[in-house]
């Protein structure tokens, strides 16, 4: 009798417990909504802003963001794929692939601040890049590689054993086994994996402050060596200065747009990824 | 047989003869991701090397760090260890609670809405929090403990709470749902009720997995840059126990200084340092954390 109603009690309990953890990804969404839309006046996404960010719109800290990421993913997505198809396809090693799995989580689980601090030294001091957007973009595209590199393993590793057999069949070699069979079937992975890099890329602030971002007077940049506004860090400097309320609303209504990005971005990566494993069950 | 370094090579990369360009294509792309990864490490090394001359190994124990004169890291250290322990206490119990409903309880679909869900909260940016913190948990921590300055480790390492929960909770719900299911069908043959199957059975079957799971999260929690920048309340010293007063971590530290520092001198040196010390534990906690996942997963 009392065993069943401690049973209950803490079913209930831990029932209780799922359903906040649930409730806090409804709370952020709802406090972000609520504090960030009072900022969207008439064109805050196509306007520039004014007043050391006490005005106008975020233009051209979209902008940056969106070109921070998609620059890193451009320029992460054919050493992640080579390095993915290197594993899979040719490597027989068991031992090496290990090692470098391994390194890849390691990569993954490293503080982002560091990939900042070494890429400096070694994109902007050694090649000389300077504080620039092409700095950012190549601390954040070595900063996404383990991100994209699971994605696509786990892709081309999903594979169905049929497939390559067929292939192995009909005599393909490897270069166009890979190009024949593994890469077009492996394409909505792809896909799924590349916009996950981009959410990273888009919601990470710690790597590029310091080395690829101003914080305003700048539009789209010039050249390869001008820094570039970005959301992340125009929330950075807004939520720091407690003095003026004005400067907090615009930075909820940046957190806003950021956090929607990101939002729709990994939201597509899941649809993508439900359509294949359906796909791969038929 | 006769081993030789061919011999050897062949084996590691089969068929090295029939390579045809893409693959030393793909070669040349592995070796650039091996370059990078290893590459930092050994950069942090390097780099954090004038300072340990300097300094010796009092770099590790001394309380003080003025920029210019004597540079001590203890306290972020300290403060690192602070936080982080603080959230994983926080989180643990309410981690384990979801993992236990949602492993065992819950119907497969709901199953992947939770995970969903999880997903969803892992990729909201540092940033998000940190506005969130900065303008919500500090004010509401300072009325809540009658504080002058609601910048504390305390509110740093509730943050952090908030921010792990979702990669502790699915990673450890992954290991409970890798129990196999005969444990659980025998466990209730013997006439076990649910819960006690799942207290008995299944969570002791899964503690590996739980443990990784814990050490992965404290990894990340130890990294987390922005957030705890912003509540933190950036003020290096060794406080103690006492969570109730500003403090500083090594990301803390290294975010509110890398742009004063930019580039060469003692004090970039001196901050590399630290790099390195947060890279060494950080990679401690992850290699130990896989290698609990992966035992769990057999």
């Amino acid at each position: 009798m009392t065993a069943i109603t401690i049973e209950k009690v803490v079913r209930v309990f831990i029932a209780g417990i799922t359903f906040i953890i649930i409730g806090l990804l409804v709370s952020i969404f709802s406090i972000m909504f609520i504090k960030g839309f009072p900022a969207f006046h008439d064109d805050f996404l196509f306007a520039e802003s004014k007043d050391f960010g006490r005005a106008g719109g975020v233009f051209y800290q979209s902008a940056g963001t969106l070109i921070l990421m998609t620059t890193a993913v451009l320029l992460s997505l054919p050493v992640a794929l080579g390095s993915v198809l290197f594993q899979t396809e040719y490597l027989a090693s068991g031992k090496f692939k290990t090692l470098l799995t391994q390194l890849t989580y390691l990569l993954n689980a490293t503080p982002t601040i560091l990939f900042g601090l070494v890429g400096y030294l070694f994109f902007g001091v050694y090649l000389d890049t300077g504080v620039s957007w092409v700095t950012g973009s190549m601390i954040l595209a070595v900063m996404i590689l383990p991100t994209l590199q699971v994605s696509l393993r786990e892709a081309v590793e999903a594979l169905p054993q049929k497939y390559r057999e067929a292939g192995m069949a009909l005599g393909l070699s490897r270069s166009s086994q890979i190009r024949r069979v593994i890469l077009p079937q492996c394409f909505y992975g792809i896909v799924t994996g590349v916009l996950l890099g981009l959410a990273r890329a888009a919601g990470e602030t710690a790597a590029i402050m310091f080395t690829a971002t101003t914080f305003s007077g700048i539009q789209f940049p010039q050249s390869f060596s001008d820094p570039v506004p970005t959301l992340q860090t125009h929330i950075l400097i807004l939520a720091q200065e407690a003095a003026h309320p004005e400067s907090i609303a615009q930075a909820w209504g940046s957190g806003l747009v950021l956090l929607g990005l990101v939002f729709i971005l990994t939201l597509m990566a899941w649809l993508i990824r439900t359509r294949v494993v359906m796909e791969s069950e038929l | 047989m006769n081993f030789s370094i061919g011999n050897y090579f062949r084996s590691t990369f089969s068929a090295t003869r029939n390579w045809e360009p893409l693959g030393w294509v793909f070669a040349g792309m592995n070796l650039i991701f091996l370059v990078f990864a290893v590459g930092l490490a050994i950069f942090l090394l390097v780099e954090s090397i004038p300072i340990v001359r300097l300094e010796g190994f009092e770099f590790w124990w001394g309380e003080d760090w003025w920029v210019g004169e004597t540079y001590g890291a203890l306290p972020m250290i300290w403060g690192s260890f602070i936080v982080t322990g603080l959230a994983v206490i926080l989180v643990l119990p309410i981690a384990l609670s979801g993992a236990l409903f949602t492993s065992e309880y819950l119907s497969p679909p709901f199953r992947r809405r939770v995970k969903g869900v999880m997903e969803l909260l892992a990729g909201v940016p540092g940033i998000i929090y940190g506005l969130l913190g900065v303008s919500l948990l500090t004010t509401g921590i300072k009325d809540a403990f009658n504080l002058l300055d609601g910048n504390t480790l305390f509110t740093a390492g509730c943050l952090l709470a908030i921010m792990i929960l979702p990669t502790v909770l699915t990673l450890s719900e992954d290991a409970l749902h890798s129990v196999p299911s005969e444990f659980r069908e025998a466990a209730e043959g013997l006439g076990l009720t649910k819960l006690q199957t799942a207290w008995r059975v299944v969570l002791p079957q899964s503690l590996s997995g739980i443990a990784g799971a814990m050490l992965l999260g404290i990894g990340r929690a130890m990294g987390e840059t922005i957030a705890v920048m912003l509540v933190i309340g950036s003020l290096d010293r060794v406080s103690g126990f006492n969570l109730f007063v500003s403090g500083q971590t090594i990301p803390s530290k290294l975010g509110r200084e890398a742009a004063e520092a930019l580039g060469s001198g003692e004090h970039w040196s001196a901050l590399m340092g630290l790099g390195l010390t947060l890279f060494l534990m950080v990679a401690v906690l992850t290699i130990f954390g896989n290698i609990f996942k992966h035992w769990s997963n057999r």
